[in-house]
């Protein structure tokens, strides 16, 4: 390729990217002077453990007014501290303003030890003594679960398995259909040998799904992204802004091989949940189960989890009383943008006031 | 286009490699100036800038845009396929890719039909599996190559027929429209039932080739007396398995005591009918059945 796309006047150029240069010498000062970002703006503290995982209570600044707790169930992929990035992004805080009773399930870190653990063990395990955990402490037999993304998936299987325990179910950005035709990693992973990638790679590293996530974009978050933040480099606060989410991005967790090799098999590539034939363990998820009140969210542009992928819930679960909420943005955007703080916390408040 | 006209860009982007040199000395002040960015905010701030200044200096040159896709890097960060160090590879120059390389993996692949021979037969069949996979990825890697090339030309076409910028476009404005097109270019090709398959075989490929190495090296380490990771796993998965059967036990025994409280209890209360002795346990299973059916119906 010789041919020009344009012609470009050399000087021009040359007295923007000058400017360029010298906003970015100057903000490298701003960078090096920015502290260490932390996650997790609310307090909080624990109220049980058991292997790499934590459930934390959250503390609102007052007392709850809601009667029944809500547990969040987090995705495997990526660390929880999405939904409490920093003070005024902050999806718990909104809800404890809201007058909920927050906790929050932490999956930790897995390492070599934690390489068998299978869906089952989640589900049916860990997930399930949190919910037990945070039933006993309340004295209820059943709780409000919240689960965003692969956890809304999780939230789904044991809302199925276990009705009895989850009294309203909230999903978040939750796919339930993962063949739609604008599932860029769900069309990826369709041919890829699963068993031969995990007996491989045993769990599969952070680095390596962060790498899977980043070429769903590559230019865009690869390259533009970083263009665009010399922009902000003199801003200290936006920078912060920026440094935490870019600590999210990557600070995440490997993902445990023997439940990796389940996700992306039966999900991904079988899309068994549609279908009705998922098995956890010995048992076989039948969504027609879950006659909870279920409240599903989805983004509108959401690139992971299209709006197409999630909203085939209302056809699948088998409770009559559905509500779909659209939120205008991305999958990202739903939890940390300042319309999604004035709507998504509300919103789930009100749904769940009301049952 | 002069080369002094780009003098600038030669400023920016050596500005920009200086600046992670800098940032790598800071953490190790042995650290000399070829130190790769490490892969923090820092690192990757510089390369999306150095990558700016590449799409500066192509189209400052009049040229279209340089491939943004791939640099070298498949899918799952594996490094691309260099020269293998089986003692048996490509000649020089024959780049993955190239004809010279096709005609070598050709004859390769024959050579390495060939069947193994005495004491060291098995090692001879493992160098020969891991060479076949080897050209194997080799030849994925340039498959999927030759797509994000495809993925490129559709974009520069695309921007060609662009309305030509004007006095108001700025340099970033006009990168900003280059990244739109590169990224519908992508995602049109991603989604595609050929980029399925060629991202696939090669993902495949990349794994064949791994495992291979992996096995070569349990062989070696086991040699030397040095537990292997296929023991580790073996132990890990044994140890699960009985944790989990703990869980069960530990369930059952919960709902043992439960049991014997409630028999217990209904022991203590005073017997309705004293000559039919198996009558209240009757009625406590009986009423326990009960309860679950009722809960199960509330439920719904």
């Amino acid at each position: 390729m010789t041919d020009a796309p344009f012609h470009i006047d050399p000087e021009r150029a040359r007295a923007e990217m000058e400017a360029f240069r010298r906003k970015l010498e100057a903000g490298m000062e701003t960078l090096r002077h920015v502290g260490p970002v932390e996650l997790g703006a609310t307090p909080r503290e624990i109220v049980y453990t058991e292997d790499k995982l934590t459930l934390w209570h959250f503390k609102g600044e007052k007392a709850p007014t809601a009667k029944t707790p809500l547990l969040i169930c987090y995705a495997l992929v990526n660390t929880p501290w999405m939904v409490d990035l920093q003070e005024d992004r902050s999806m718990v805080r909104n809800l404890l303003a809201q007058g909920e009773d927050v906790y929050l399930v932490d999956w930790g870190y897995p390492d070599g030890a934690d390489r068998w653990l299978t869906l089952e063990d989640y589900i049916d395990g860990y997930l399930d003594r949190c919910v037990d955990e945070v039933r006993r402490r309340h004295g209820l037999d059943a709780i409000n679960l919240l689960g965003i993304c692969q956890g809304g998936v999780f939230s789904l299987c044991y809302s199925a398995l276990h009705p009895e325990k989850v009294r309203n179910l909230v999903t978040m950005v939750t796919p339930v259909d993962f063949h739609t035709p604008d599932n860029m990693l769900s069309h990826w992973a369709r041919n890829v040998d699963i068993d031969l990638f995990v007996d491989t790679v045993g769990n599969v590293p952070a680095d390596l799904m962060n790498f899977a996530y980043l070429t769903l974009k590559p230019l865009r978050l690869n390259q533009q992204k970083y263009v665009g933040l010399v922009d902000i480099l003199d801003n200290p606060k936006e920078l912060e802004n920026f440094l935490r989410m870019e600590k999210w991005i990557f600070d995440s967790p490997d993902q445990a091989g023997e439940t990796f090799r389940q996700f992306a098999r039966d999900f991904f590539q079988k899309n068994l949940l549609m279908q009705g034939r998922i098995q956890i363990g010995k048992r076989q998820v039948d969504l027609k189960r879950v006659t909870q009140p279920v409240l599903n969210i989805y983004a509108e542009q959401d690139h992971l989890v299209p709006p197409a992928a999630s909203t085939p819930m209302r056809e699948a679960i088998g409770s009559e009383d559905y509500t779909a909420l659209a939120f205008p943005g991305g999958h990202i955007g739903i939890y940390v943008s300042g319309r999604a703080q004035k709507l998504v916390p509300p919103a789930i408040h009100e749904w769940l006031n009301q049952r | 286009m002069s080369e002094k006209t780009n003098d600038f860009i030669d400023q920016y982007q050596a500005f920009v490699r200086d600046g992670v040199e800098a940032w790598a000395r800071q953490f190790d002040p042995k650290a000399g100036p070829a130190v790769t960015p490490s892969p923090d905010i820092v690192g990757r701030l510089f390369s999306g800038l150095d990558g700016y200044g590449d799409w500066l200096r192509s189209v400052m040159g009049g040229q279209a845009p340089t491939s943004p896709f791939g640099m070298g890097t498949p899918p799952f960060g594996q490094a691309a396929p260099g020269a293998p160090s089986f003692g048996f590879g490509p000649p020089p120059g024959a780049q993955p890719g190239t004809e010279r390389f096709d005609d070598w993996a050709k004859v390769a692949r024959e050579a390495l039909s060939l069947p193994a021979f005495g004491i060291t037969r098995e090692q001879q069949e493992e160098q020969q599996a891991l060479l076949r996979a080897w050209i194997d990825y080799a030849e994925q890697y340039t498959r999927y190559q030759t797509l994000l090339q495809g993925v490129h030309d559709r974009a520069s076409e695309a921007l060609r027929h662009q309305q030509a910028p004007t006095d108001a476009d700025s340099m970033r404005s006009l990168y900003d429209r280059w990244v739109n097109l590169a990224e519908e270019s992508y995602a049109q090709a991603a989604l595609s039932a050929e980029f399925r398959e060629v991202y696939a075989a090669l993902v495949n490929a990349q794994m064949r080739l791994k495992l291979l190495q992996q096995r070569q090296i349990e062989r070696l380490s086991a040699q030397a007396g040095m537990p292997t990771r296929k023991e580790v796993d073996s132990l890990g998965e044994r140890l699960q398995a009985m944790r989990r059967e703990l869980r069960q036990m530990q369930g059952l025994a919960a709902e043992v005591e439960a049991l014997k409280a409630e028999i217990a209890t209904l022991r203590a209360k005073p017997a309705k009918a004293p000559t039919k002795t198996a009558a209240p346990k009757k009625a406590a299973v009986a009423k326990k059945a009960t309860r679950k059916t009722a809960t199960r119906k509330t439920s719904r």
